[in-house]
């Protein structure tokens, strides 16, 4: 039972990845995106020339990939964060990664625009997390409950960053930082979608590879000690390669919340908790859920709602949901 | 085997020792507990052996080998530890807890292999909680989950293990399985033994050698015949006992 809902979780980016595309104010019929796809990778179909192909194959497929990427980054990297924090409530949103990201992000289109954007998104997402972990750690200890307080503290502050950044800047860089900060995935194109690799590479892949031992940080710092993990270089592994991902995904789209928070969520309810399991298929489940809040912000209506707004209104309701039925046992140690 | 040697222990920025020089060895094959009242630094000390609390002066040997400043990979496989019960925070199988035991035996970017599934079937099996396996080991009972504990120190493979008050949170009943069954693998498997235990009867039935405790002081080291006089608890715990033979085992029962 749990291997087929692991297979169909594993399945859903591709269906829904497929659904995305032939969705849209063009209308292009599903089998005809399958050949065109064909086409364009197997050559085996000659569609021709014909609009669909430019549509399908520059417009909606970088898109679409984008949105995936960067959902499966955000959700990695909230399995991550949530295990190494032994805190089901917690996720780059929360922790403030992605405010510290975007501060990078602004201070580069606005002042320092000879630097890779990606770079001082993963400075300043660095040190948020640094910041939210440090605050909250009090006699060695870390509570769930002041690990989020500190991650609405430092992502307020670098809230309140971006928008001195906002204010200084030059008018005609404010639109374009502030249409970014909105999250969205309107302006993706293939060198997004080959920017967003890097952190698939340098984030997402090492996670993979390091997942097991997720599910012995979770016990506690002097347990895992105990049964042979170096926790502070691991945990220092982990915080890198998941604001990496972060940051990364910011930078191509700007804040989208809540994704790793609820995917996560969802995939434990559904396969449990072994991270062995876990991780993987919340990637599949995170690139799932943007590709389809993504299909879903560009077509509900005439224009492009950014997808940011779609997480956040099923985010919310979400971590009230977990909050209301975790009760006591959600805020405890 | 484990020899402790001089230890001294205070917290930083304290002025007074909570452990002031204690020295005791513990054997192959045998069970040695560490018995002292509320605050006598047996948790300390606990704490010091198995490599939490760091900053002791002293010297912790296992097989010969001082395990200060040892990498916590190589530490894990020459002692586990059995923490007090706790929860986790993910419900995870008894299975994926067992099979943690085996986290120094793991490399860094790899996840168990073949041989560590083994591992961890033989410790549930050799525990007798096999039939656990599957069930969530925040759904299961304290006595069972101490015995999932157990395990997976098995799984882990070290010569030496450590168990923190195994009894504490445990009815009657379990205690008396749990402590057996410590009782049985240690000498099953050749095991260097150490334990707390703050009450001297469970010390007395199911120890080899007993350490007594007392302001960070070591009272006595030997046998519980020899250690468990009436002097020695009422100058510990500061009661009036009386020591009863019951079929060659001393029990000490209170004067109420």
């Amino acid at each position: 039972m749990k291997g087929i809902k692991a297979l169909i979780i594993l399945a859903s980016p591709f269906i829904f990845g497929w659904i995305a595309l032939f969705l849209g104010a063009y209308g292009v019929s599903p089998i005809m995106v399958l050949k065109i796809l064909l086409n364009e990778t197997l050559h085996v179909f000659n569609v021709g020339d014909i609009p669909e192909k430019a549509i399908i194959v520059d417009i909606r497929l970088p898109r679409v990939l984008l949105a995936g990427i960067v959902g499966a980054c955000l959700s990695g990297a909230g399995v991550t964060l949530q295990g190494i924090f032994r805190n089901p409530l917690v996720d780059p949103f929360i922790l403030g990664i992605s405010a510290g990201a975007a501060f990078g992000c602004a201070i580069t289109i606005g002042f320092l625009s000879f630097l890779p954007i990606q770079f001082m998104a993963f400075i300043f997402g660095i040190t948020a997390v640094a910041l939210a972990y440090t605050v909250a750690r009090t006699q060695g200890e870390v509570s769930r409950l002041t690990l989020i307080l500190s991650g609405v503290i430092v992502s307020a502050f670098f809230t309140a960053l971006v928008s001195i950044v906002k204010f200084l800047v030059d008018p005609n860089k404010l639109q374009s930082i502030v249409y970014w900060l909105m999250g969205s995935f309107s302006l993706a194109d293939w060198k997004g979608v080959k920017v967003s690799l890097l952190g698939v590479i340098f984030g997402l892949i090492p996670i993979f590879l390091m997942r097991w031992r997720l599910n012995v940080m979770s016990l506690g710092e002097e347990e895992a000690k105990a049964l042979g993990v170096n926790v502070s270089r691991d945990r220092l592994l982990f915080i890198g390669f998941s604001t990496f991902a972060v940051a990364i995904a910011t930078s191509l789209c700007g804040i989208i919340g809540w994704v790793g928070l609820m995917v996560p969520h969802l995939v434990r309810m559904l396969i449990g908790p072994d991270h062995k399991t876990l991780v993987p298929l919340s990637l599949a489940g995170g690139a799932s859920f943007m590709i389809a809040a993504d299909t879903i912000s560009r077509t509900i209506t005439s224009f492009d709602i950014p997808v940011g707004i779609i997480t956040a209104l099923t985010g919310a309701p979400f971590f009230i949901y977990l909050m209301k039925r975790g009760g006591k046992e959600a805020w405890g140690k | 085997m484990l020899e402790v040697k001089e230890l001294y222990f205070r917290h930083k920025g304290e002025k007074r020792d909570i452990l002031k020089g204690i020295s005791f060895s513990a054997e192959k094959g045998f069970i040695t507990t560490i018995l002292g009242p509320n605050g006598s630094g047996k948790t300390t000390l606990f704490k010091c052996i198995s490599g939490i609390w760091e900053n002791y002066k002293g010297e912790v040997k296992v097989n010969g080998i001082s395990i200060d400043k040892l990498p916590y990979k190589k530490r894990a496989r020459l002692f586990s530890v059995v923490p007090q019960d706790h929860e986790p925070a993910f419900p995870y199988s008894v299975f994926d807890v067992v099979l943690m035991g085996r986290a120094s035996y793991v490399g860094i970017f790899s996840s168990p292999g073949k041989k560590d599934y083994e591992k961890a079937e033989t410790a549930l099996e050799l525990v007798g909680i096999r039939h656990l396996k599957d069930l969530p080991y925040t759904k299961i009972s304290g006595g069972e989950r101490q015995l999932v504990l157990i395990a997976r120190a098995i799984a882990q493979e070290a010569p030496v293990m450590l168990l923190d008050e195994p009894t504490s949170h445990l009815d009657f009943k379990n205690q008396i399985n749990v402590l057996k069954k410590i009782k049985e693998i240690a000498s099953l498997k050749g095991l260097t033994v150490i334990m707390t235990l703050h009450d001297p009867n469970l010390a007395s039935l199911f120890s080899d050698k007993i350490v007594v405790i007392n302001s960070g002081n070591k009272i006595a080291e030997g046998s519980p015949k020899e250690v468990l006089t009436e002097k020695l608890i009422k100058r510990v715990y500061g009661i009036d006992v009386v020591k009863v033979d019951i079929n060659g085992q001393n029990i000490i029962c209170p004067l109420i």
